[in-house]
């Protein structure tokens, strides 16, 4: 278990709950294009898939996001990592992790679920190579009493991947 | 004289001590009987009246809730207390109109008072639940009165068609239409973008405009700015609280679109 926020799984504030309700109807009338929410009763935890764009280096490949959210969402920003396996990509270590500023430092709670998905995609279709980040096998050691993406110390990579 | 009113004031302020700590441990009886006393001793004071009434509130003593509010905001027209209480007890016995003004001042009052506290929020799920009933109220009979009248105009058409020139189906479809649109404000849908807070994605009840030209719901944008930071969620331009301004063209575009849609005023 981590000491995380997230994994502590508190309940949902109800400001949380009114606004993931509202959030998950949206996605069901207008989801962002290459993505699919797995339909779970559980509000708090969302596995979504991904579809690579097409014309980029990771056409025809899926994976799967897992978005936990803490209890008083969205004051404070989403878990998000891969499920294994991971994309392989300069800004995503092997255990899912994603380095992406908006997810941490750079969270604003006018942003939701279907826009950090956005980012994702985006953030995986200017790749131009397939590879991981330099220091994953470090990174990836270090997380392993499975600490939360959130508890670290991130030091964002460049903005052009 | 002066120092026999100030004795009163004391002994009764002591009274509403003991009666508040009567509440706290549920014993109504003794605590109506303490504020009872502080009111012998000082009619004037607002408190002893709204405190005595949420203890006949919690008896569900409609009569004597209403009775001691009614006192309260006669002696304090700003009692945030004694307007709510108020509203809820001719709520209670049906008299939805006047109840549902006396929340609106309940609401306005604690606004301006503490524009972020739990009373505000209560009395705004009364009203908004009360609002939510009055419309389901008039919305049913509104349909109902529709529905007649369209039967009578079917009936009226089907009968009268002497015309040959006409398509009497072609008129019972338009007359479909006409009816249709007609009831159209009463069929929930969703509430516009741009009456939505983009932090709550609800619609507003105390907007806000922040330097950057965008509104957001006050209570979520002081919050934002407590725990997350000092900039405007959506530009991230710096942010402080004395920047934020009420958006009152929101507010009032608001309350135009809950006067015609009052399913909108529908909780979680």
């Amino acid at each position: 278990m981590t000491g995380s926020s997230v994994s502590s799984r508190k309940v949902l504030s109800k400001i949380a709950t009114n606004r993931l309700q509202k959030e998950l109807t949206e996605w069901q009338i207008n989801p962002p294009s290459g993505f699919t929410h797995r339909v779970t009763d559980n509000l708090q935890r969302w596995v979504i898939e991904v579809n690579g764009a097409q014309g980029t280096i990771y056409a025809n490949e899926k994976y799967q996001l897992q978005v936990d959210f803490p209890e008083n969402y969205p004051m404070e920003a989403p878990q998000v990592i891969f499920l294994h396996p991971a994309p392989l990509h300069p800004h995503i270590y092997s255990n899912g992790h994603i380095c992406l500023d908006i997810l941490y430092d750079s969270w604003s709670p006018a942003m939701t679920v279907g826009s950090i998905c956005i980012s994702i995609l985006s953030m995986l279709s200017s790749s131009p190579a397939k590879e991981r980040p330099e220091d994953n096998d470090r990174y990836v050691k270090n997380c392993r009493n499975g600490r939360s993406p959130k508890e670290t110390r991130w030091w964002f990579h460049d903005d052009k991947v | 004289m002066a120092k026999g009113v100030c004795s009163a004031a004391v002994q009764a302020e002591q009274l509403k001590q003991d009666g508040n700590l009567y509440f706290k441990k549920n014993r109504l009886g003794a605590a109506i009987d303490a504020y009872t006393e502080a009111i012998t001793l000082c009619p004037d004071v607002p408190v002893y009246w709204t405190n005595r009434a949420l203890c006949h509130r919690k008896r569900n003593d409609w009569t004597r809730v209403e009775e001691d509010c009614r006192k309260a905001v006669q002696l304090d027209h700003k009692s945030v207390k004694g307007h709510y209480m108020l509203g809820l007890a001719l709520i209670e016995r049906e008299n939805y109109s006047e109840g549902i003004k006396s929340l609106e001042r309940a609401l306005d009052h604690g606004r301006g008072a503490h524009p972020n506290s739990y009373m505000v929020e209560e009395i705004w799920q009364e009203l908004a639940k009360a609002k939510y009933q009055e419309w389901e109220r008039h919305s049913t009979k509104r349909n109902w009165d529709l529905h007649k009248l369209q039967e009578s105009c079917e009936m009226a058409l089907k009968e009268h068609h002497v015309d040959g020139d006409v398509d009497v189906n072609e008129q019972l479809e338009a007359l479909k239409l006409v009816f249709e649109k007609a009831a159209e404000a009463d069929v929930p849908t969703e509430v516009p973008d741009y009456l939505c807070c983009k932090i709550t994605l609800d619609i507003f009840r105390d907007p806000v405009i922040t330097p950057s030209g965008l509104t957001y719901e006050r209570a979520v944008i002081l919050d934002h700015l407590e725990k997350v930071g000092k900039f405007d969620p959506i530009t991230r331009e710096s942010l402080v609280q004395s920047q934020l301004v009420p958006n009152m063209a929101i507010k009032e575009a608001v309350g135009a679109f809950l006067e015609k849609h009052g399913w909108a005023y529908k909780m979680d």
